[in-house]
């Protein structure tokens, strides 16, 4: 008592200092806490108690011209694991009481157990998936993630979730579904397992088609995760890819694949294109591709036939060509269908070249239209020389050679013309006029076919009729010859049709057809030829109406080495082509033109 | 501040000086002011009390709502999933390969001669001719993994799914059906007017 009486003052600074200091020390923590750490510590109890969601955004479908989906987007899901709490232990979980079934016993499950029953799901043993847990054990002690399956479908997910096993967590997983498996498979290419555009139109049209994820974070309970209301935040918003829609015809582009397949089987040949396209717009209504890759599954063909070989295997187009060079020559009026000329075996022509048919045959009186049936290499010569090397040169150009298509797919070639008139040498100059010495795409065929079928107007090549809601302009399309000259041309094909040596072999009862057939020797890339063949044929129907255009092109068939490998191929096409259109049969039987003279 | 200068103010009315009131007056009875009522303090408290039950009950039913809600976005992820299998299922049994597979297992063959009939005239247009060959195996032609391994309809049981499984109600539901009629031909086909 003494004290306080004896220095009252002292004690109460005392007091004060002790109250100031302890208040100062509240103070320096409430700054730290609400100022200096205040974003650090928000953001770590937001973590606790908020979590993000991804939410994906759709890769576009990819649809055929009449909406049937050909590529789709579906969920699959990556089943993972974590090794550590696998490890950890047996898990616990109620299973019907033996001796009681309407009560609930708690039985202790070892691992063995439960990676025999997830093995069983997921198609792997118990050992492997044990064997897959204790190899990243051995990697990392402490590893709590580990892949046991990849892209598992729904069914196999459910299976996954019932198991309930507490260490085994799925991961959803957007992939690509492809209903009709290889029909269009060679446009439509793929995507890898994670997701990216790797091939064909997938690859081509990935901007049209790519969705964009979004995310967005919610606050959720503590115990069961609900999500609490109101607390909802969106990061940033999902898109869906675009549609994309083709020109092609899933229903014929399946039945064409069909036809060009059994062929190539049954003539032994390394590979087929069969092209089809409308012959007013341009359109491609089927680009079949033999070898066929199915993109549900593209590893189980080779990765040199995963592509489109219509548009990315430039070959010597051969006989067919001869076609553009008659139309060449009839545009500019140095000849008409009956011109007359003396088609020999062996053609010498003044600048030292040396041409000659593919069957020896004495002096032929051929007409233009005799030539082409025929398919006269040396009577062609004498037509293809009345005009200069340049004329020719641009009306190739003109009809769409030596340039991509306006397709763009990936891979696509522009063929090789040679590099012009200054680059033939004497011989070249004379083979371009039959169609050797060249090369050109098998779609580019069916673009020069396309042209003389529409009256000399060429349309531009069209594999994609838009992406969403955008349609791309129509175009009104280039005038290549006169109609006059496509006229007078298609009027000859037709006689070739007619009058062929496989006239029996593509007649096709009811309709007018004009075509023309090629065999065309193969560079073997040495400056030489190799044995084999690239056989062809490219016309259109209805002759007196052209609606479609049919182009085949049959690599080295071992079975049966000429064109004749390639027509049942055109006669089936173009039948079920005019067949599945209700394109009405022609009525007028097709002009008489003389051959001979 | 006012806009006036001072001087304009009104000069004040000179009245008559009031006679001075006495200063001093007896003070007003205590104990007069009014009772303060009490149904105003049961109001003002009832009503605070209403307000924090009202709240405690909307956010006990927001509260509850989310579980609700919680539920029924798990019942929709189920559906969700049901919808993209079964929606999966039909893509792939509509695919040409699985429907030519079926027809062909049918002992349907496609004839490639294709013949006409003008309604305008009754004009046959092209040679008809019966469809030849045996029915092909296309399958291998154009291949589909995804229908591997579905029976066709040849091979299928009675109610089951081309799926392979057979479906939760599918059987029961075939059952019950009573055998429905074929539909009756459509109009659209011209008949004889025949007397």
């Amino acid at each position: 008592m003494n004290g306080t009486s004896r220095h009252p003052m002292r004690r109460i600074l005392l007091a004060a200092v002790v109250l100031v200091a302890l208040v100062g020390v509240f103070v320096v923590r409430l700054v730290d806490l609400q100022v200096v750490r205040a974003a650090e510590l928000s953001e770590e109890a937001e973590g606790r108690r908020s979590t993000s969601v991804t939410v994906y955004g759709a890769r576009g479908d990819i649809v055929d011209r009449n909406g049937t989906v050909l590529a789709d987007t579906v969920m699959r899901y990556d089943i993972a694991v974590s090794p550590k709490n696998a490890n950890a232990g047996p898990v616990t979980r109620g299973e019907p009481d033996p001796n009681d079934p309407s009560k609930t016993v708690q039985v202790d499950v070892p691992l063995e157990q439960s990676a025999a029953e997830l093995g069983a799901v997921i198609g792997l043993t118990g050992e492997q998936v044990q064997q897959i847990i204790a190899d990243s054990l051995a990697e990392n002690a402490e590893s709590d993630f580990a892949y046991v399956a990849k892209l598992v479908d729904t069914d196999t997910y459910e299976r996954v979730k019932d198991l309930g096993i507490p260490w085994v967590v799925p991961w959803e997983h957007p992939s690509r579904y492809y209903p009709n498996g290889a029909v269009g498979g060679n446009l439509i290419g793929f995507v890898d397992p994670d997701g990216n555009a790797v091939a064909g139109l997938e690859y081509s049209e990935d901007e049209c088609l790519a969705g964009q994820d979004g995310a967005y974070s919610y606050l959720h309970s503590l115990e069961d995760w609900v999500q609490i209301p109101g607390t909802e935040v969106v990061h940033e918003q999902a898109h869906d890819g675009g549609t994309l829609k083709l020109t092609i015809d899933s229903d014929l582009q399946w039945m064409v694949q069909r036809i060009a397949e059994a062929q190539v089987q049954a003539v032994g040949a390394d590979w087929a294109t069969v092209t089809v396209m409308e012959a007013k717009t341009g359109r491609l209504l089927a680009v079949a591709d033999v070898p066929t890759v199915d993109p549900n599954a593209p590893s189980a063909t080779d990765s040199a036939n995963r592509g489109s070989r219509a548009f990315t295997a430039p070959f010597e187009p051969g006989s067919t060509f001869k076609a553009l060079t008659a139309a060449s020559v009839i545009d500019a009026g140095k000849a008409d269908p009956v011109s007359q000329i003396i088609a020999p075996y062996r053609y010498l022509p003044p600048n030292g070249a040396n041409i000659n048919d593919s069957g020896f045959h004495g002096d032929e009186r051929l007409t233009l239209t005799g030539v082409l049936i025929e398919s006269s290499n040396t009577g062609m010569s004498q037509f293809g020389e009345r005009l200069s090397d340049q004329e020719r040169y641009d009306d190739m150009l003109a009809f769409g050679l030596g340039e991509r298509t306006e397709v763009g797919f990936p891979g696509e070639e522009p063929g090789d013309l040679h590099g012009g008139p200054e680059g033939w040498d004497n011989q070249t100059k004379y083979a371009t006029m039959f169609g050797q010495g060249l090369t050109t795409t098998a779609v580019q065929i069916a673009s020069v076919y396309q042209t003389i079928a529409n009256g000399g107007v060429r349309m531009p090549v069209r594999l994609v009729d838009g992406c969403g809601d955008d349609t791309p302009a129509q175009s009104e399309g280039e005038r290549v010859i006169s109609a006059a000259a496509s006229q007078q041309t298609s009027a000859m094909l037709e006689r070739v049709y007619l009058e062929g040596w496989l006239a029996d072999k593509w007649e096709i009862p009811g309709y007018r057809v004009a075509a023309k057939t090629g065999t065309a020797q193969v560079p073997d890339g040495n400056g030489g030829y190799l044995s084999g063949y690239l056989v062809s044929v490219s016309g259109f129907a209805p002759a007196d109406d052209p609606q479609f255009v049919v182009s085949v092109s049959i690599m080295n068939p071992v079975k049966m080495n000429s064109s004749a490998a390639s027509a049942p191929v055109f006669q089936q096409v173009m039948s079920q082509v005019l067949k599945k259109y209700r394109t009405v049969p022609s009525g007028a039987p097709a002009p008489e033109l003389p051959a001979t003279w | 501040m006012t806009a006036l200068p001072a001087q304009s103010a009104p000069v004040p009315r000179r009245t008559p000086a009031p006679k001075p009131e006495r200063r001093l007056r007896p003070a007003p009875e205590p104990g007069r002011r009014a009772k303060p009522r009490l149904a105003y303090a049961v109001i003002a408290l009832g009503g605070v009390g209403l307000i924090v039950a009202v709240q405690l009950l909307l956010s006990i039913a927001v509260a509850q709502g989310a579980y609700e809600i919680d539920a029924f976005q798990v019942q929709q992820a189920e559906l969700a999933r049901e919808h993209q299998k079964l929606s999966e299922d039909l893509d792939r049994v509509e695919s040409p390969q699985y429907l030519a597979s079926n027809a062909e297992a049918l002992g349907m063959v496609p004839n490639a001669a294709p013949v006409y009939l003008r309604l305008s005239d009754g004009a046959v247009l092209g040679q008809p001719t019966p469809a030849t060959g045996g029915a092909a195996a296309s399958a291998p032609l154009v291949p589909n993994a995804l229908i591997d391994g579905v029976p066709l309809v040849t091979e299928q049981q009675q109610g089951q799914t081309p799926n392979g499984g057979t479906s939760g109600e599918a059987p029961a539901t075939a059952a019950d059906a009573p055998p429905v009629a074929p539909p009756p031909p459509a109009e659209g086909l011209p008949t004889p007017a025949t007397h």
